[in-house]
């Protein structure tokens, strides 16, 4: 589904990719995990050109992204979708205006752009917020709506850049389950990004460690399922007290 | 006067700043050259002393509308200060959209026009309006002084009739009447940036 050939990227004479070739399986959700810097955050945007390469091919559904004029790129990211760590929706649009958006972009036809919006945010579960503004959401409110917003052009991929990484850890589960249904549902490729082990040891097939701008290997896992954090204030105490004997302040 | 300055501000300031915000490092259209002498443009016009601009302007208005006295030749030195002040306040609300609001557009498929004006100027308007505010105020002040080119206005009217005629009392009208007028146009201004602001 992607594949990335000899690609280099740098910035002003730093080397953040070198010569990093990948390929990304139909279907599968594919981890990418490493060091802050290793180069891992770059190596996504590679993939939809929000950073183009000093060198090598970026191909994505069959379609060679780094051969494209503007016009013919602007199109193929129609079908990749993305989604951020700082949510980045439009905070001056409504939960509606927001999906609907990325329909507009599109050239949906207008005639079905409701029941599309009504339909991508029910499947996140937030139809009821339609007209609230982004500033009355939670965080993992907002990246749900960013996922409906992704998800409204029935992409093929969808690039997953520290999803769940300012959420806490029962929303990032809230994150991933959403993540894993459409994965599931509508067998979108998923490529996810994230310093943290438990979320890609959660749900990916496949996970690439990256290292100083190289890939230091690919290996195939299983998914161990998400576990829901226990987050009553007992479980905190427990935690923070078991290995010590502190007493109560 | 002030009308035209405030149209020009609008259609040739919000332009302008934007092509200034696009050219900056790191920005959809990084261009140094294009941003280095728009970026100093901006700057000698705003340096001017305006009465020095004025006049400085004198050859430029004459050539452009035949005659550099009256009202209308007015409008030129002041639809000028108008696009460079405004065009650099229109460039500081672009800068604090969040850079991610236009990463998530370009990563959409979004082109610049749509980036721009679906996007950038949603985001930054409530800054736009009140920009507009700061600006409209200033060209009124800026307006004044007009009378020195025949242009009239109320400060031409204040200095002429109130000062110089020793009315005080009409000069004193006039001040208050333009206290109003300021403190009309900055309530209106900031009620509707704060109406638009959901952020």
């Amino acid at each position: 589904m992607i594949t990335l050939h000899n690609i280099s990227k740098s910035y002003s004479g730093y080397q953040a990719i070198q010569s990093v070739s990948l390929s990304i399986e139909k279907g599968e959700i594919h981890g990418i995990i490493g060091a802050s810097g290793a180069g891992k955050s770059t190596l996504l945007r590679l993939m939809n050109l929000l950073e183009s390469p000093d060198d090598g091919d970026v191909v994505v559904n069959h379609q060679m992204l780094t051969n494209l004029n503007s016009k013919q790129l602007r199109q193929a990211r129609k079908s990749i979708g993305m989604i951020f760590q700082h949510f980045n929706l439009v905070a001056n649009k409504t939960v509606y205006d927001n999906v609907a958006a990325s329909l507009e972009l599109a050239k949906f036809p207008k005639k079905g752009r409701r029941s599309r919006v009504e339909e991508c945010l029910h499947f996140v579960g937030l139809e009821s917020y339609m007209d609230k503004y982004p500033a009355q959401l939670s965080g993992g409110q907002k990246q749900r709506v960013a996922i409906a917003r992704a998800l409204a052009n029935n992409p093929q991929v969808l690039l997953c850049d520290e999803p769940t990484s300012s959420l806490d850890p029962n929303t990032s589960a809230e994150i991933l389950t959403v993540l894993q249904n459409i994965n599931r549902s509508f067998g979108v490729t998923i490529v996810i990004v994230s310093h943290e082990m438990d979320v890609i040891k959660s749900i990916c097939n496949r996970v690439t460690v990256m290292s100083e701008g190289q890939v230091y290997d690919t290996v195939s896992i299983q998914p161990r399922g998400i576990g829901m954090m226990n987050n009553s204030p007992k479980f905190f105490v427990d935690q923070l007290t078991k290995d010590g004997d502190v007493g109560h302040a | 006067m002030v009308g035209v300055s405030i149209a020009a501000a609008v259609f040739v300031g919000l332009p302008v700043g934007t092509l200034l915000f696009l050219c900056r490092k790191g920005q959809i259209y990084e261009n140094p050259v294009v941003f280095s002498v728009l970026n100093l443009l901006v700057n000698i016009i705003r340096s001017f002393p305006f009465l020095l601009l004025v006049v400085f302007l004198i050859p430029f208005t004459r050539m452009l509308i035949g005659t550099a006295i009256g009202t209308t030749a007015a409008t030129v030195p002041l639809s000028i200060i108008a696009i460079a002040h405004y065009s650099r306040l229109v460039e500081q609300s672009l800068l604090d959209v969040p850079k991610g609001v236009m990463e998530a557009a370009i990563a959409m498929g979004a082109s610049v026009r749509q980036v721009i004006f679906k996007f950038l100027y949603v985001e930054a308007r409530s800054g736009l309006v009140l920009g507009l505010t700061t600006s409209i105020i200033s060209f009124i002040s800026y307006s004044t002084i007009m009378g020195v080119v025949g242009g009239g206005g109320i400060g031409d009217f204040a200095i002429r009739y109130g000062y110089q005629q020793f009315k005080t009392d009409l000069m004193m009208y006039m001040i208050i009447i333009m206290v109003i007028l300021v403190q009309l146009i900055q309530f209106t201004g900031t009620t509707v940036s704060r109406m638009i602001d959901k952020r």
